[in-house]
């Protein structure tokens, strides 16, 4: 082979090995832009529940997201109801309200209706953390506290300080729940089994409290 | 003269190569971050015969695909103590669920303190019939004498418990267990627990 040749098969070589490198690179480049989209949607999105839901924050009461199918007498042709919610379920009155925790825990009180009813805490991009049903009402009212970590060390720094002045408290202690992050929303659910208890199932999902409760 | 052309033909392949590198990367990982967002719940599918449930998406377990799936949808899954919805997009042989043919769902629901079937449209909106009903609850649901329970899907009408279909196009059925111990994710179900989804007849086609 002639040297001229040659060297053009090198030059080529090399060229085609740079090829495979840049290959190679686009490649590990697209797993972490992957992950790295994965990972940052939850908190880019702006259509997503929370975002959705962020207005109803200074609201002291659940905000009615969507709600239960109207029927019964005289309602035959009631429309369906409307909601940005993905494949709600007809039969539930969903009400929500956001909450941030910078100025204080989270008191969510519902009293207890006649009616299944489920509260669940969500964390901003993070998904469901707890849940209760109307079950764990106590007292006829279903109360929880939502406080950040920090806060929940102060309210029982503070219980422990009142203790030793007064001596053991009776009365029934909060339900109190860690939140993962500062903001989130509570998303109640009513259950109306049949289309007439719609209006009833609303009006419990909308007097359920949501206030903050500064320390 | 000619090693400068050569250098500066070698520098341009060089700026090529990274912004192919570049372009690459980006296209292909944003690329398959959409597909991958686009479909079910890529982990944690429990199947149940033609029902389908993802338990831990509504838990704080749930892995980050699910997260950015409904950060997209706007979805806010029932969380692990609340209940757990089963998804149905074919009958129990496999066949996509249509909404020209006619379904029987029967059988024994697990157990939970309510239970709702509702019926969507491929897209995920209710569906719109003369019916106006596109689902029914535990409560409204008419029983055999030993308790069964037999769901008519059918356009046209049916005797005991029916929920009229569109006529035309695909649906899906979800089946909602409310307080129930299956949400809890010990153990799963065997496939009796659940209704069958069986297909009886489509137009157009004799009984099959």
């Amino acid at each position: 082979m002639r040297p001229r040749s040659r060297a053009i098969l090198d030059s080529l070589g090399r060229n085609v090995g740079k090829l495979a490198l840049a290959t190679t690179i686009a490649i590990v480049l697209a797993a972490m832009t992957h992950i790295a989209a994965i990972l940052m949607l939850p908190w880019l999105a702006r259509q997503d529940a929370y975002a959705r839901l962020a207005p109803t924050a200074s609201a002291e009461n659940a905000v009615l997201v969507a709600a239960p199918r109207a029927g019964g007498f005289g309602e035959v042709d009631a429309p369906l109801p409307e909601t940005w919610l993905p494949l709600h379920d007809p039969a539930l009155a969903v009400g929500a309200c956001a909450y941030d925790l910078a100025d204080g825990p989270l008191r969510v009180s519902a009293p207890d209706g006649a009616l299944f009813q489920t509260i669940s805490l969500h964390a901003r991009g993070a998904g469901a953390y707890y849940a209760i049903t109307d079950r764990a009402a106590v007292r006829g009212r279903l109360e929880l506290v939502v406080a950040t970590r920090d806060q929940l060390d102060a309210i029982l720094a503070e219980e422990a300080a009142a203790q030793v002045e007064t001596g053991p408290a009776d009365a029934f202690g909060d339900l109190r729940v860690v939140a993962p992050t500062r903001e989130g929303f509570v998303l109640v659910r009513t259950l109306a089994a049949f289309p007439s208890e719609a209006p009833l199932a609303e009006a419990l999902v909308e007097a359920v409290s949501c206030t903050i409760e500064p320390l | 003269m000619l090693d400068a052309l050569r250098r500066a033909a070698r520098n341009a392949y060089h700026l090529l190569l990274i912004g192919y590198a570049a372009a690459l990367g980006a296209g292909l990982g944003l690329g398959s971050a959409l597909w991958v967002l686009e479909g079910d719940y890529p982990f944690g599918e429990r199947r149940a015969q033609a029902w389908l449930a993802w338990p831990s998406v509504g838990s704080p377990q749930s892995d980050p695909y699910a997260r950015a799936i409904l950060a997209r949808s706007a979805d806010v899954p029932l969380a692990l103590g609340e209940g757990i919805a089963f998804h149905a997009y074919e009958d129990e042989l496999g066949r996509p669920l249509d909404a020209r043919c006619r379904y029987a769902i029967s059988g024994e629901t697990p157990v939970a303190r309510a239970w709702t079937l509702t019926l969507y449209d491929p897209d995920g909106r209710l569906i719109e019939t003369p019916q106006r009903r596109p689902g029914l609850t535990s409560a409204e649901v008419l029983r055999a004498e030993d308790g069964a329970v037999t769901i008519a899907l059918a356009p046209d009408p049916q005797p005991g418990n029916w929920i009229q279909l569109p006529g035309s196009g695909g649906f899906q059925a979800v089946l909602r267990l409310y307080d129930s111990p299956v949400s809890g994710a010990l153990g799963w179900l065997d496939d009796g627990a659940m209704p069958r989804i069986v297909r009886l007849s489509c137009t157009g086609e004799a009984t099959s």
